[in-house]
C-alpha cells in the first residue's frame, strides 16, 4: 500500500527520465513510449479503485523524517477525494500526449516537462501535511514554467512571468500561513507537528483561526482563480501549448479549490464562517463576469479560459456556502470541469493543429466539412453548459440547491450564470459550425482521425456515464465531504 | 619555555590552517623565483597545500573535543564552533574554487603565481579572521584577507572595468576597515579590553542600561565596517561594479569568502560580545535589512549584466542571513545554515560563468548565455539548478534554508521582516528565473561555438548542483550541524 501511494508521485518521474535517455534520432519511438508508460500510473489507480476501499476521508499511509531538530515529518496518505483528482490526472496526462501534434510528439523535453507535471500535481493531492503540500504546490511551476516558456504561443514570455509571478505570490501567503501553524504547532506540543492530524486537534483562538484562513485561503484563490485574482488566467491559457491548456484548466485549477477544502476549512472553520459570505461574493460576480466576458470573446481558446472562470465560480460558491450539499456538488463540479474544459481545450487543439487559428470569424460551416468534429464539439459543449443527462449538470444543480439556503440573493443571482453560459457556448458552435462554408482553407478541411478519436472518446464516455450514474462519484467523496461537513457543523451548532 | 607556552596557550595547531596556507604561498613564490618549474609543480604544490590546509582543520576538530571552547595566544585565537564552521567554509570554498582560480591564472601567463599567491594568502587571512578573539586580530585578519582581493580584482592590467573596480574595492574598503578599527579604538575606550569574551563580561559588569555610549557606537561602527564586507545594502554600492569588473574566475571566490568569513564573525560578535544589548541595536538592522532586501530585489531586477545581477542578488541574500543572526540563537542557527547552502550555489553559478564568459573576462552581459540549452545541455541544467537554489523553490537547498530561516524569524514575531523577505522572494522569482528563460528558452539567430568541458569541471559542477539537491530533499544531517554550531549558546 505503501509503495503503491510512493509509485504515484515517482513512477512519473521515473517515466520522464527513461524518455529523456532515449537517443534524439529514434524520435518515432518518443510518444508511443511516454503513452505505454503513463499508462501504468492510469492502471496504478485503477488497480486501487478495485482492490482498495477507497471511499475514505483523509487516511495518512506513511511518514518521512524530513527535518528532525524541528519534528517536521513528509506525510504522504489519500482519501476518496484525492483518488478521484489523481485519476483524472493520470487520465488527462495520457490522453493530453495522445492528443498532442506530430511536432510536440518529437520532443522528448515536452513530454518529460509533462509527466513532472503529473508528478507533482499527485504530490499535492497526496500530501499529508503543509510543508509536503506547499513542496508540490511551488515544483508544478517548474515543469509548467518550461512547457509554456518554450511550447507557448508569440506573447508567451509576458503570460508565463505573469502565471509565475501570481502563483509564487499567492503561495508565499501559503508559505507564511505553514510557517505560522507551525509556530503555533509548536506552542503548544513542542514540535513543528504540520502533519494534518496534529493541526486538526490544535486549538487556536478564533483571531488566529481568522488570519490563518485567510492567509492560506488568498493563496489558493489565486491558483483557482477567483475574481479579481484571475487575470493570470486567460493569458496562460492562450499562450500554453494544448496539453498544457488541457492540464492547466483539467487538474491545475482544481489545486487550489482542492487546499481549500482540505486545508483552510477543516483546520481553520471559524475563519471560514466569517469571511464565507465575501468569498461567496466574489464567487458569484466571478461566474457573471467571466460568463459575460466569454460572450464577446473572439479567440475560442480565450472564450473557453474565461468559461473556466465562470465555472470555477460555482465551485468557490459550494465551498463558501459550507452545506453539504453544496460542498459534495462542488468537489463533483470540480471533477466535472476537469473532464469538460480538457475536452473542449482538447478540441480547440484539433482545429488549431488544421488551421493554425482559433478567431470565431475565421470559421463557419465546419459542420459540413468535419460532421464528427462538430458533433462532438457539441456535445462537449452541453456537458459545459450543463445539458441534464451530462456531467455539467450534476455539479451545478447540487450547488445551486445546496448555497440557496445560505445565500438565497446570491445563488439566484448565480444561476443566470447556467444561461449565460449556454449564451456563449451556443453562440460560438453557431458561428463556427452552422451557416455557410464561406472560406475555402475551412472547406478541405479532414474530420478527426482515429488517434484524435481515441484522445477525446474516454472523455466523452465519462461525461455521459457521470451525467447519468453520478452516485458513483458521490460514493468516492461522501466521506470527505462529511468530514469537512461535521467541522462546519460542529462549530455552528456549538455557536447557536 | 612549556610553561610560558602553556601560559600563553601557545599552540600550533590553532593556527595551522593559516601556517599551511602562508606556508603554502611561500613555497610557491620560492619555486618561481629560484627553480626553473613547469606548470604541472605548481598546481600540484597549491592543490597540495589546499589539501593540507583542509587536514589541518581537521585536526582543529581533534583539539576542540579534547578542549572544548578555549583560547589561545594570550586571547587572540578563539577555538569555537564558530571558528571551526569558518574554517571548514573556508577550505570548501578554495577545494571547489581551485579550478576556476587555476585556469584563470594561468592565463595571466607570467603573473600566473602572483595570482595563486594572492587567492591563498587572501584565503590565510580570513582564516584568521574566523579564528580571533580580540578584536585587533580580527582587524588584522580582514586586511590580509581584503588587500589580496583588492588585488585579484585588479589582476586582469588589460581590462579597464578590472582596474576600476580594483580602485572603487580598495578605496571603499580601505574606508570600511578605517571605520571598522575606529568603531575597535571607541570598544577599547570604554572598556580596556580587546576579546570578544572580556567584552561581553565588561558590558555585563556596567550593566546593559548603563554602557557608555562609546560603546555603542563602536560596536555599530565595527558593524559598519563588516556589513561593507558583505555588501548588505546601504552598504551595497561597490558590489556591482565589483563583481562586473573583476576577472570571472575569481568573482566566486573573492565574494564568498568575504561573506563567510564576515558572517561568522558578526554572528559571534552578536552571540557572544553584545547578546545583551542587542535590542538596542534593533533599528540599525532592520534598517539594513529591509534596505538590503528592498534594494536588492528592485536593482537586480533591471540588471543587464549577469554578474551585476548575481551582485545585486547577494545584496538580498545578505539580508536573509543577516535577519537570522541577529534575531537570535536559533535564527543563527538557521542563518550557518543558509550561508552553507547560499555559499555552494554561488560557488556553482560563478564556475559556470567563467566557463561560459572566459576566466578573465570582466563584462557578461545577460544576452551572451542566449542559447545555452542547445550549446551544453550540462551547463544549462546545472545553471538551473543553482538559480533555483537561489531563488528558492522547493526540492533545493535554497528552499529548505529559506523555510527554517523564515520559521525562526516567526517564532522570534518578527512580522514585518517576514513580509518584507517573502515580498522579496517573489520578486527573486522575477529576476533568477529571466537568466533561466534566456539560457533555456530563448532561440539564438547566430550559431554558438559548442562549449568543452573538462572531467575536473563537470566533477565541481556535478558535485555541487547535487548538493543543493540533496539539501533540499534530505536537510536534516547539515541542520544538526548548523544547531551543533551554536549549542553552547543556548
Amino acid at each position: 500500500m505503501t509503495g503503491l501511494i510512493y509509485s504515484f508521485i515517482l513512477l512519473p518521474v521515473i517515466n520522464s527520465i527513461l524518455v529523456f535517455l532515449i537517443p534524439n534520432r529514434r524520435k518515432e519511438l518518443f510518444r508511443p513510449l511516454t503513452v505505454y508508460l503513463s499508462l501504468i500510473p492510469l492502471g496504478l489507480c485503477l488497480y486501487m479503485f478495485v482492490n482498495q476501499n477507497l471511499k475514505t476521508s483523509f487516511l495518512e499511509v506513511d511518514s518521512i523524517p524530513w527535518i528532525t531538530a524541528y519534528g517536521i515529518d513528509l506525510i504522504v496518505g489519500f482519501s476518496g477525494m484525492s483518488f478521484l483528482l489523481i485519476t483524472l490526472n493520470c487520465l488527462l496526462v495520457l490522453l493530453s500526449i495522445l492528443s498532442v501534434n506530430q511536432e510536440y510528439a518529437e520532443s522528448k523535453g515536452f513530454l518529460g516537462s509533462i509527466m513532472l507535471l503529473q508528478a507533482s500535481v499527485n504530490g499535492v493531492f497526496l500530501a499529508g501535511d503543509l510543508v509536503s503540500l506547499f513542496i508540490f504546490f511551488e515544483a508544478l511551476l517548474i515543469p509548467m514554467y518550461f512547457l509554456m516558456g518554450i511550447w507557448g504561443g508569440s506573447n508567451r514570455r509576458y503570460a508565463t512571468i505573469k502565471f509565475i509571478l501570481y502563483t509564487v505570490f499567492g503561495s508565499i501567503f501559503i508559505l507564511a500561513g505553514t510557517i505560522y501553524t507551525g509556530v503555533l504547532s509548536y506552542i503548544s506540543s513542542g514540535k513543528f507537528a504540520l502533519d494534518f492530524e496534529s493541526i486538526a486537534s490544535m486549538s487556536i483562538t478564533t483571531s488566529q483561526s481568522e488570519i490563518l484562513f485567510l492567509l492560506f485561503t488568498f493563496g489558493f484563490l489565486v491558483k483557482v482563480p477567483l475574481f479579481p485574482l484571475h487575470t493570470w488566467l486567460p493569458d496562460a491559457h492562450v499562450e500554453a501549448p494544448t496539453a498544457g491548456s488541457i492540464l492547466l484548466a483539467g487538474v491545475l485549477l482544481k489545486v487550489g479549490a482542492y487546499g481549500i477544502l482540505r486545508v483552510s476549512i477543516p483546520f481553520f472553520t471559524e475563519g471560514f464562517l466569517r469571511y464565507q459570505f465575501i468569498i461567496a461574493f466574489l464567487s458569484v460576480v466571478g461566474i457573471i463576469y467571466g460568463a459575460i466576458v466569454a460572450i464577446v470573446q473572439i479567440d475560442i481558446k480565450k472564450l473557453i479560459a474565461y468559461s473556466s472562470i465562470s465555472h470555477m465560480g460555482f465551485v468557490m460558491l459550494g465551498i463558501s456556502a459550507g452545506r453539504y450539499l453544496s460542498l459534495e456538488g462542488a468537489v463533483i463540479q470540480m471533477i466535472n470541469h476537469g473532464i469538460t474544459s480538457g475536452a473542449l481545450f482538447m478540441l480547440v487543439g484539433f482545429i488549431y493543429d488544421r488551421r493554425h487559428t482559433r478567431r470565431i470569424s475565421d470559421f463557419g460551416g465546419l459542420r459540413k466539412s468535419m460532421p464528427i468534429y462538430a458533433s462532438i464539439f457539441l456535445f462537449t459543449s452541453f456537458a459545459s453548459i450543463g445539458l441534464p443527462g451530462l456531467n455539467g449538470f450534476v455539479g451545478e444543480f447540487m450547488i445551486l440547491m445546496g448555497s440557496y439556503p445560505t445565500f438565497k440573493v446570491l445563488t439566484s443571482v448565480a444561476a443566470f450564470g447556467v444561461v449565460l453560459a449556454a449564451i456563449y457556448m451556443l453562440w460560438a458552435y453557431q458561428r463556427m459550425f452552422n451557416g455557410q462554408l464561406d472560406n475555402d482553407e475551412n472547406a478541405v478541411l479532414t474530420d478527426l482521425n482515429s488517434k484524435e478519436l481515441v484522445a477525446v472518446g474516454p472523455l466523452l464516455v465519462l461525461m455521459l456515464f457521470i451525467g447519468i450514474y453520478p452516485s458513483f462519484i458521490e460514493s468516492y467523496v461522501v466521506q470527505d465531504v462529511s468530514a469537512i461537513y461535521e467541522s462546519i457543523s460542529n462549530l455552528i451548532g456549538v455557536s447557536q | 619555555m612549556s610553561e610560558i607556552s602553556a601560559a600563553i596557550g601557545f599552540n600550533l595547531i590553532v593556527i595551522s590552517p593559516t601556517i599551511a596556507l602562508v606556508g603554502t604561498a611561500l613555497v610557491l613564490l620560492f619555486f618561481t623565483i629560484t627553480i626553473e618549474s613547469n606548470e604541472t609543480v605548481k598546481k600540484s604544490i597549491t592543490l597540495i597545500g589546499i589539501l593540507i590546509t583542509s587536514f589541518c582543520v581537521f585536526l582543529k576538530f581533534g583539539l576542540f573535543f579534547q578542549n572544548g571552547i578555549s583560547s589561545y595566544f594570550t586571547q587572540k585565537i578563539l577555538l569555537d564552533e564558530f571558528s571551526l564552521f569558518g574554517n571548514v567554509l573556508i577550505s570548501l570554498i578554495l577545494l571547489f574554487n581551485f579550478l576556476p582560480i587555476w585556469d584563470s591564472s594561468k592565463q595571466l601567463k607570467e603573473k600566473t603565481t602572483e595570482a595563486i599567491i594572492l587567492t591563498l594568502m587572501s584565503a590565510s587571512g580570513f582564516m584568521l579572521m574566523v579564528d580571533s578573539e580580540n578584536l585587533i586580530m580580527l582587524f588584522i585578519g580582514l586586511e590580509i584577507g581584503s588587500i589580496s582581493l583588492y588585488a585579484l580584482a585588479g589582476l586582469n592590467r588589460g581590462d579597464k572595468l578590472s582596474n576600476e573596480a580594483s580602485l572603487k574595492y580598495f578605496l571603499l574598503g580601505s574606508l570600511a576597515s578605517c571605520i571598522l578599527i575606529y568603531g575597535v579604538s571607541l570598544v577599547f575606550v570604554s572598556f580596556s579590553v580587546f576579546s570578544v569574551y572580556n567584552f561581553a563580561l565588561g558590558i555585563a559588569y556596567v550593566g546593559p542600561d548603563s554602557v557608555p555610549l562609546t560603546t555603542s557606537i563602536g560596536v555599530l561602527l565595527i558593524f559598519i565596517g563588516l556589513l561593507f564586507k558583505i555588501a548588505a545594502a546601504p552598504f551595497q554600492s561597490w558590489a556591482p561594479d565589483v563583481y562586473q569588473g573583476s576577472p570571472t574566475g575569481y568573482v566566486g571566490f573573492m565574494s564568498s569568502i568575504a561573506k563567510v568569513s564576515s558572517f561568522i564573525v558578526i554572528a559571534r560578535l552578536c552571540l557572544v560580545s553584545i547578546n545583551i544589548i542587542i535590542e538596542d541595536f534593533n533599528i540599525f538592522f532592520l534598517i539594513v535589512i529591509i534596505s538590503s532586501a528592498l534594494i536588492g530585489s528592485l536593482f537586480a531586477s533591471i540588471q543587464e549584466d549577469l554578474k551585476r545581477l548575481l551582485a545585486y542578488s547577494g545584496v538580498v541574500q545578505s539580508g536573509f542571513i543577516l535577519s537570522g543572526i541577529v534575531s537570535g540563537i536559533n535564527g543563527t542557527s538557521a542563518s550557518m545554515f543558509y550561508l552553507f547552502t547560499y555559499i555552494l550555489q554561488l560557488i556553482g553559478i560563478f564556475i559556470i560563468f567563467s566557463i561560459i564568459n572566459g576566466k578573465l573576462s570582466s563584462e557578461f552581459n545577460i544576452q551572451s548565455i542566449q542559447g545555452l540549452f542547445i550549446n551544453n545541455r550540462f551547463l544549462a541544467a546545472s545553471f538551473c539548478i543553482f538559480m533555483f537554489g537561489l531563488a528558492g523553490i522547493p526540492l533545493t537547498s535554497g528552499f529548505v534554508s529559506k523555510f527554517i530561516l523564515l520559521t525562526n524569524l516567526w517564532a522570534y514575531e518578527k512580522y514585518l521582516l517576514v513580509s518584507i523577505l517573502l515580498l522579496s522572494t517573489v520578486a527573486g522569482f522575477y529576476f533568477y528565473l529571466r537568466p533561466i528563460w534566456i539560457a533555456t528558452i530563448e532561440k539564438t539567430e547566430t550559431p554558438i561555438e559548442t562549449l568543452k568541458l573538462k572531467k575536473s569541471e563537470y566533477f565541481v559542477i556535478t558535485t555541487l548542483a547535487t548538493l543543493t539537491i540533496f539539501f533540499g530533499l534530505v536537510p536534516s544531517s547539515l541542520i544538526n550541524i548548523s544547531r551543533w554550531i551554536v549549542q553552547s549558546y543556548l
